[in-house]
């Protein structure tokens, strides 16, 4: 079992403490923390297995993933991949919907499935002592799902239901609209949840076809982490998934970097004049999972607004009360995902913010990055890297993302050193190439006329689209007018 | 809450039992009235602090709705010894964590740290238990993020009034009638002699119970807590308590809440329920589970599977120190109707209230409520949360452990008991949530 120190921050302590005040007593010497140590297996068929044992608490937590997400949707089929995850729980051969719902919850279980950009997965979580029955749920859900026609139809009116509850939401139109923004007509700038139109021309044979292509378990990963020893988890994938029949899977990908030349970036405003507050996103587009830079992007974002003392919610919310909480994240994908940062706030205040965010972006990569600012952030990661690791779900996630990305196990043990070995300069250069505030795109969904005239100061040229002519299908994101054609 | 949405949830019973890791927990009581739990567990090397203080959002002052939890803000500020967002320093720049929650009974501050940082937060949370240190600049840019919280949580998005309208028209008199957040006129007429006055009232160590839990050795924990918090004294002012009786409801009474970029309606139905503390509790918790939990509940099956009316359906018995509400509510499919699904809400009660639940389906209302119990106690947050909770709302710490016998002892008649007395005898608030524009569009 691999040991890691986590690192204190006594220096910063003292310097804080002000004349006269009493100052807080110093740390201990750090302890040791326990690090996972996953065992694996490869079945007959090409299904990978991997345990990793935890004992405490009589819980174990698995998911099957095949490694073909929202990616491979077709163009016109925004949602493909999330309406067929979607499916796999509401009937199979020898269970209907129902009966799944009620077999799977009689256990005190819980079973989702959904897809994400690079994958599509069943998550299942129950006590130890009924695991082999919950597997036996998801082995049959991914192996023998019938997706019958007035399932589909159910779940496409709820779908389509969902979309339109999701804009009416600034955020959530203003992701939508970011990754149109970023990605335009290439895989990525779809909605992954599809739209309504999208997912009104879904038909079932096209979900039963990508089901039948790429729900293979030579294209599969089943994790399980908890109360369960390696050699029982491996009879029970055996006897579930030993007889799946594999078949060639070609991955989809989407494009590498190297083909890909961005769009001049833009600033667009959707405009909802009733929104209580604006959403703010500036946005573009950023790495891969494996790109060497990984460790400097973590630190960088960690810096820049991964976090409560982050530099955004410093200068957005602590020092200026404008929004709630401001915030950032590279999403690291099998191909370069987007950056964004984001956040909410009156709409009065929406242009303000954003000049705020893109102001941080370069000052990240113009100066110096203090010791004293570095090592707390780095913590941060540290830290939130050893919780995760506490919950049987949060250890099948990060062993999950591993295994998505052909990443050896043994990158668990590489991360503390990894974000510590990451230097002050490393992220001003990582800063400076990759978040310059010019190479952003702005994204903001409110009410545009409380902001708009202090935004074109700023920015100059700014998009307007109502809201109801956005059409979310297109890089153009607006409704073709159609009687410009009579 | 201080970072995150102040959420729509109350504190659920908390579950345990023979089949199941106990919590064993040490207890004892200063002089000056604090309350010290500590469970030693050395599985990984961090340490969970809480202090939990017996005030929420039902003591918000008169015309000063939703101070209670801007206040838990303030907590976060400059104290004697300490600088504005040290507490951030000692945290987040070490790799843990904190935040706050404002409940209706108590608010919670809680951390999670490496435990070699253990000394250090106590010596935190005994320096603003002590004193706070609050000027008039850092009061109002505070303000300013809680009505940001306020928009982001109520305004914006389309169903974010919905639960605050749930609460203001569940009760009649009792403050639990006051979402938590306020609103944003009360704080606005919020002043920083309201703080002042707020901390020397309630936040005291005889009205806080501190909760450590993960990788410390009790011997020194004692030690520790003795050196820091013995020393703050116990005021020999009163602690003011809510003391208002919710009358029984007369008759059934309907409400409307019109709400912008609402694409779907919903309808919500509230009865008055008991305490935390109460008997009919666990029933009440394993009757929510059958109604709402997961895709083979009662109303799942009905009104989103097979009559495909609603989109989303809940069922929560929200059951505070001195009294609760149980609510069933459904969000409503296009084209469905807030009278559809109020129908079907009541043909689906009625059916519990008329015969007795199937064993299978008791059995697998307990095994989910089991699994979530087990679930947050996987770690040493969520075995605090679990331990306070107990201790504050009315049980008792030993509830802990004795909760989930309470829980497998329901049986079928209890569950159609607690179904005929609060939702068959007492009256239910029936709130329609529908778009604000709907009219106007209906008749053009």
């Amino acid at each position: 079992m691999r040991r890691a120190a986590v690192m204190g921050g006594i220096l910063l302590m003292a310097n804080m403490a002000v004349a006269q005040q009493a100052t807080p007593p110093p740390p201990a010497p750090p302890r040791a923390a326990n690090l996972p140590s996953p065992a694996e297996k490869t079945l007959g068929n090409g299904m990978r297995v991997i345990v990793v044992p935890k004992h405490d608490i009589p819980l174990v937590s698995a998911r099957l993933m095949v490694r073909t997400g929202s990616e491979a949707d077709p163009a016109n089929l925004a949602g493909l991949a999330g309406i067929t995850a979607n499916l796999l729980t509401q009937g199979t051969t020898t269970r209907g919907a129902e009966q799944i719902a009620r077999g799977i919850e009689a256990l005190g279980a819980t079973l989702n499935s959904n897809a994400a950009w690079d994958t599509s997965y069943v998550n299942v979580s129950v006590m130890s002592s009924r695991l082999e029955q919950a597997l036996s749920f998801v082995a049959d859900v991914a192996r023998n799902p019938v997706f019958k026609t007035d399932e589909v139809e159910r779940l496409r009116e709820q779908s389509i239901d969902a979309v339109r509850v999701a804009l009416q939401d600034p955020l959530s139109i203003a992701r939508y609209v970011a990754a149109r923004v970023v990605f335009e007509d290439r895989p990525y700038g779809h909605a992954t949840t599809g739209t309504p139109d999208s997912l009104a021309q879904i038909t079932r044979e096209q979900i039963v076809a990508f089901h039948k292509r790429h729900y293979r378990p030579n294209n599969a990963v089943l994790i399980l982490a908890g109360d369960v020893k390696p050699e029982v988890a491996f009879a029970a994938a055996e006897k579930l998934f030993g007889k799946w029949k594999s078949a060639p899977v070609k991955v989809t990908r989407s494009e590498g970097d190297a083909k890909v030349t961005d769009s001049k970036p833009r600033v667009i405003v959707v405009d909802m004049p009733d929104a209580g507050q604006a959403a703010v996103l500036v946005t573009r587009r950023g790495l891969r999972r494996v790109d060497p830079r990984y460790y400097p992007s973590l630190v960088a974002n960690s810096v820049l607004g991964g976090g409560y003392s982050a530099r955004l919610n410093q200068e957005i919310r602590i020092k200026r009360g404008l929004s709630y909480g401001a915030t950032s994240t590279f999403e690291l994908r099998r191909d370069a995902g987007p950056f964004s940062a984001y956040a909410q706030t009156k709409n009065e205040s929406a242009a303000e913010v954003a000049g705020i965010i893109i102001d941080e972006l370069d000052r990240l990569g113009a100066g110096e990055l203090a010791e004293t600012e570095l090592t707390p952030r780095k913590a941060v990661l540290v830290g939130g890297f050893g919780r995760a690791l506490e919950t049987t779900a949060g250890i099948v996630e990060r062993v999950a993302s591993l295994a998505l990305h052909d990443l050896p196990l043994s990158e668990i043990g590489a991360y503390i050193p990894g974000v510590q070995g990451v230097t002050g300069e490393a992220v001003r250069k990582f800063a400076a190439s990759q978040l310059q505030g010019a190479s952003a795109n702005i994204v903001i969904v409110g009410n545009a006329s409380a902001f708009i005239e202090a935004l074109r100061k700023r920015f100059g040229t700014v998009d307007v689209i109502p809201v109801e002519e956005l059409d979310l299908d297109t890089s153009a994101l607006r409704k073709v007018k159609k009687a410009a054609f009579f | 809450m201080r970072l995150l949405a102040l959420l729509p949830v109350f504190l659920a019973t908390a579950l345990s039992g023979a089949t199941f890791p106990t919590i064993d927990y040490k207890h004892r009581v200063l002089p000056n009235g604090l309350e010290v739990y500590s469970v030693e567990d050395h599985a990984t090397p961090t340490v969970a602090i809480q202090v939990w203080y017996r005030v929420g959002s039902k003591d918000d002052p008169e015309g000063r709705s939703g101070f209670a939890h801007l206040f838990e803000h303030m907590m976060f500020k400059s104290t004697k010894n300490m600088p504005s967002e040290m507490l951030d320093r000692l945290t987040e720049d070490v790799g843990g964590w904190n935040n706050a929650t404002t409940f209706d009974d108590s608010t919670p501050y809680y951390e999670v740290v490496p435990s070699n940082y253990l000394e250090t937060l106590l010596w935190a949370e005994a320096e603003r238990m002590g004193s706070l240190n609050v000027d008039d600049t850092n009061f109002k840019s505070e303000r300013d993020v809680v009505k940001e919280e306020f928009r982001s949580s109520v305004l914006t998005p389309p169903y974010g009034r919905l639960f605050y309208a749930i609460v203001r028209n569940s009760f009649e008199k009792h403050p639990y009638r006051r979402p938590g957040i306020g609103s944003l006129e009360d704080l606005d007429a919020s002043t920083i002699d309201d703080v002042r006055r707020f901390h020397s009232t309630f936040y005291r160590p005889d009205n806080a119970v501190l909760i450590v839990v993960g990788d410390f050795e009790q011997a020194q924990l004692t030690k520790w807590v003795d050196q820091y918090f013995a020393k703050i004294a116990k005021p020999e002012t009163k602690i003011p308590r809510v003391n208002v009786e919710e009358p029984v409801r007369k008759g059934e009474r309907r409400a409307v809440e019109k709400v912008p970029n609402v694409p779907l309606p919903a309808v919500a139905m509230t009865w008055l329920a008991p305490a935390a503390s109460h008997a009919d509790a666990p029933a009440l918790q394993i009757l929510a589970a059958i109604l709402g939990r997961g895709e083979s509940s009662r109303l799942y099956q009905a009104l989103v599977y097979k009559d495909a009316i609603a989109q989303e359906i809940d069922a929560s018995a929200e059951l505070m120190q001195d009294l609760g509400f149980f609510a069933v509510l459904s969000i409503m499919g296009s084209g469905n109707t807030p009278e559809q699904g109020e129908k079907a809400l009541r043909a689906e009660l009625k059916k519990l209230q008329d015969a007795p639940v199937p064993a299978a389906e008791l059995e697998k209302a307990k095994n989910l409520l089991v699994t979530d119990a087990l679930r947050e106690r996987e770690t040493n947050s969520g075995k605090a949360f679990a331990l306070g909770e107990a201790i504050i709302l009315g049980g008792g710490p030993a509830e802990v452990n004795r909760g989930l016998a309470r829980l497998q002892g329901v049986t079928a008649a209890d569950v159609q008991r607690v179904a005929r007395t609060y939702t068959r005898d007492q009256k239910p608030v029936v709130l329609s949530y529908v778009a604000a524009d709907e009219k106007k569009e209906g008749g053009e």
